[in-house]
């Protein structure tokens, strides 16, 4: 009687569901929990402790936290994201150009496509192999410039001269990830309606127009997404400082730092409450830049901005109480 | 439902069981010592003539698995036909074999992975004898000694120097070579002058290379086998400039002045290894500082393999000079093999040890003590060959707590940094070394090292 009643439960319509919801994501949560939020609270503890790998640990309160903001080449390093930020610039610009040349009739398209994409496909490490020997004295760029007509005592150290070297590793990122950001934008400008640019074509509009306020406008949205992403990723850039110079030369950024403490050094304490405070850095930077593009463009949701609302709310008041006296006159 | 859960429970437990299971067997497989395994100083060759027994031995060497170390077995099997010795070669050598010896079953001798700590040689190894009577007979056996008893003998050893091109040095007309800081300067400068040589080819980007710089704080800049592990420990400045110039700073000027006189590669942070080493061959390089392994894999990378030498660090100390020397992969036995073959093993790792042209082909130190240098090293005769003394009770674990928490002598990048100084001239020296002894007595003081020096 009992079995029948058991089976008769698990067989319900809501039980079923339940069932098959929870072993649906039990694994899945498993290992989201296994691997990153234990071992996230971990790292919290260890912030306070000063440990290596193995061996004690010790608590020492917020001692290394004292010692993060102490030492000048740990925030001194965030400058060096300044130049990933400048080049994050220059990689949306030209991703938006080039996705824009895409998204109109182009004769041989889906090499352009490829061509551009390729660079994304290959993987951090070997970048950075391919432009240590790119850059690399008499190697291969300066082999260009100089069949360009340039003297080689006028080409600077690519790698070692500190006015440009921070450039030349930024350059690699713009290199690898600009065709990556015409593939995000050409999928958005592929959901804008042809009609359009032929209702706007047959009003005399040229591209430039076309582009500012037809596609601008409809893609608003993702690219404050890759402005976001493009900052966060700045202030954790590793993969070309680390492989190319090893984070000498002035090039190290917060995160080759990070890992010279935790690595080289077994400072694993300092090392974690570096991370944790990058952290807190990247969360104040994406609340404010969310602040900033709610003003400006409304999150890219809608056409008109907060401001612009705000100012045609005003100017509509003032219209409707100097037609409220005018009424009462 | 419920019977499907059971029987997948019951998989599971079933699975780890087996997964115990296959860990149990690898413990207690073998045999372990059902004969008597004499000691390596006692064992006679003529007791075993009739001893048959088929052994296996692991190596890093991939290179010359196949014909060098295979000669050595064929050598070896003429002189005991009953015995036959197969090599094995592995890639990623010092990670598989940990995980391997674990399962007793891998074979019959061995390169230590420094990975096994010294109270757990004698889990894995057959001891060798006692340290005593090895420690007269061969070199560097302290390595692999635990508790008085020795459990692998290493194979060889290399000694911390200069590698150079015997023939640019001679272009730019040097005949002496150098004993000091200063008189190495003045010769890099007259390669600079008269030859096209880089004089000093720092490697710089590679890291490591730049890291291998620290190795001369020790011995070669105090000629003192207790200065690292011990006085260092408990000196107050120690990266201060002394009259004689010794010390970790003449290690550091060297560098500095190098690279502050142009005496280095143009473009530091383009430098590349593999390229180097053929340059070093041919002689596009002239000097560069690295452990004496180096040695050979300049004479391979080229055609001109008699041009390479390699000299002593030039700082003299009170009229002498010192240079450290240390232990290859030492060999260690299979604890777990059958009596017969670990008597085998023992019977081959002697004839390696002393009777095999191992070390003239690898241009090591030889195990036994006495022999001569080999060619490679020959510039060391009269030089004094020392290794670091053991670290006071209780105190093994300091040097490395003092000079991780101090970040100095710690990895690659404090080297970088003089380069970096000297290179953008954005540093003086001493303003450099004066921060490094600041570092090193704070690390000193969150210690509470006692300072004595």
């Amino acid at each position: 009687m009992e079995k029948q009643s058991f089976k008769k439960w698990i067989g319900t319509r809501k039980v079923q569901r339940r069932l098959v919801i929870f072993t649906f994501m039990f694994i899945p949560l498993l290992l989201l929990l296994l691997f990153t939020y234990i071992p996230f609270v971990k790292m919290i503890q260890f912030s306070f402790y000063n440990m290596k790998y193995l061996g004690d640990r010790i608590f020492v309160g917020l001692a290394n936290y004292k010692e993060v903001f102490q030492r000048k080449e740990i925030f001194g390093s965030l400058f060096n994201s300044l130049y990933y930020m400048a080049g994050g610039v220059v990689q949306l610009a030209l991703a938006l150009f080039f996705a824009t040349m895409l998204v109109f009739k182009v004769r041989g398209e889906s090499v352009f496509k490829g061509a551009m994409f390729f660079p994304y496909l290959i993987c951090g490490i070997a970048v950075g192999f391919i432009f240590k020997f790119f850059y690399a004295r008499g190697a291969v760029l300066d082999t260009i410039l100089q069949g360009l007509g340039m003297n080689l005592d006028n080409i600077p150290l690519w790698l070692q001269d500190q006015s440009i070297n921070n450039i030349s590793l930024a350059a690699t990122s713009v290199w690898r990830y600009t065709g990556q950001n015409v593939i995000l934008f050409l999928g958005a400008m592929m959901s804008v309606d042809t009609d359009l640019y032929e209702a706007a074509s047959l009003d005399g509009a040229n591209r430039w127009q076309q582009f500012r306020y037809i596609i601008l406008p409809s893609i608003k949205s993702i690219i404050v997404l890759n402005i976001i992403l493009c900052v966060s990723g700045c202030l954790s850039a590793f993969e070309p400082p680390y492989v190319i110079t090893n984070g000498t030369m002035g090039t190290g950024t917060y995160f080759v730092i990070m890992n010279r403490i935790a690595h080289e050094n077994q400072k694993v304490g300092t090392a974690s409450a570096m991370a944790i405070v990058l952290l807190v850095l990247i969360i104040i930077c994406t609340i404010g830049q969310k602040l900033f593009f709610k003003y400006v463009f409304d999150d890219g949701s809608s056409d008109e901005s907060k401001a612009a609302v705000r100012k045609r709310k005003k100017a509509e008041a003032q219209r409707k109480a100097a037609q409220k006296k005018g009424g009462l006159v | 439902m419920k019977k499907k859960l059971l029987s997948i429970a019951l998989a599971l437990t079933m699975t780890v069981s087996l997964a115990a299971c296959g860990g149990n067997k690898g413990g207690d497989g073998g045999g372990g010592a059902d004969a008597e395994v004499p000691t390596i100083d006692k064992i006679n060759a003529d007791d075993y003539k009739d001893l048959k027994a088929d052994i296996k031995i692991l190596t890093d060497r991939t290179d010359i698995v196949d014909t060098v170390y295979k000669g050595y077995a064929d050598q070896f099997h003429e002189k005991y036909p009953n015995i036959t010795v197969t090599y094995e070669a592995i890639t990623d050598y010092a990670e598989s074999v940990t995980r391997r010896l674990t399962n007793g079953d891998w074979g019959d001798i061995c390169f230590i992975p420094a990975t096994v700590e010294k109270s757990e040689l004698e889990t894995y190894f057959t001891p060798m004898g006692d340290y005593e009577t090895l420690n007269g007979i061969y070199n560097f056996v302290t390595e692999k000694t635990y508790n008085n008893t020795v459990y692998g003998i290493p194979n060889g050893g290399t000694a911390g120097g200069v590698a150079y091109n015997k023939k640019v040095w001679a272009d730019a007309g040097i005949t002496e070579l150098p004993t000091t800081p200063e008189e190495f300067l003045k010769d890099l400068k007259l390669i600079k002058d008269k030859t096209d040589a880089v004089p000093l080819y720092t490697n710089f980007s590679a890291g490591w290379t730049m890291g291998a710089w620290n190795d001369y704080v020790g011995i070669a800049s105090n000629a003192d086998a207790d200065y690292k592990n011990n006085k260092l420990l408990h000196q107050k400045d120690p990266f201060s400039k002394n009259d004689e110039m010794s010390g970790p700073y003449a290690v550091f000027y060297t560098l500095y002045e190098a690279v502050a006189q142009k005496l280095v590669e143009e473009d530091p942070a383009s430098s590349d290894w593999e390229s180097s080493k053929g340059m070093i061959n041919n002689g596009e390089i002239a000097t560069m500082v690295l452990g004496s392994w180096c040695v050979q894999q300049f004479k391979d990378s080229g055609d001109h393999p008699d041009d390479i030498g390699y000299f002593p660090f030039p700082i003299t100390v009170a009229g002498k000079q010192a240079a450290s020397s240390g232990g290859n992969y030492a060999y260690g036995i299979n604890n777990k093999a059958s009596g017969d073959n670990q008597i085998a093993a023992m019977l081959y790792v002697k004839w390696l040890l002393e009777e095999s042209p191992i070390f003239a082909d690898e241009g090591s130190i030889p195990a036994l003590k006495g022999e001569p240098l080999p060619d490679s090293l020959a510039e060391f005769e009269g030089v004094e060959l020392l290794s670091d003394n053991a670290p006071k009770e209780g105190e093994e674990s300091l040097y490395d707590d003092l000079r991780n928490t101090a970040e100095v002598l710690s990895g690659d990048y404090p080297v970088c940094e003089v380069l970096e100084a000297a290179l953008y001239d954005s540093k003086k020296l001493d303003d450099l070394m004066n921060e490094w002894n600041q570092k090193w007595t704070s690390a000193q003081e969150s210690f509470g090292v006692e300072i004595t020096e």
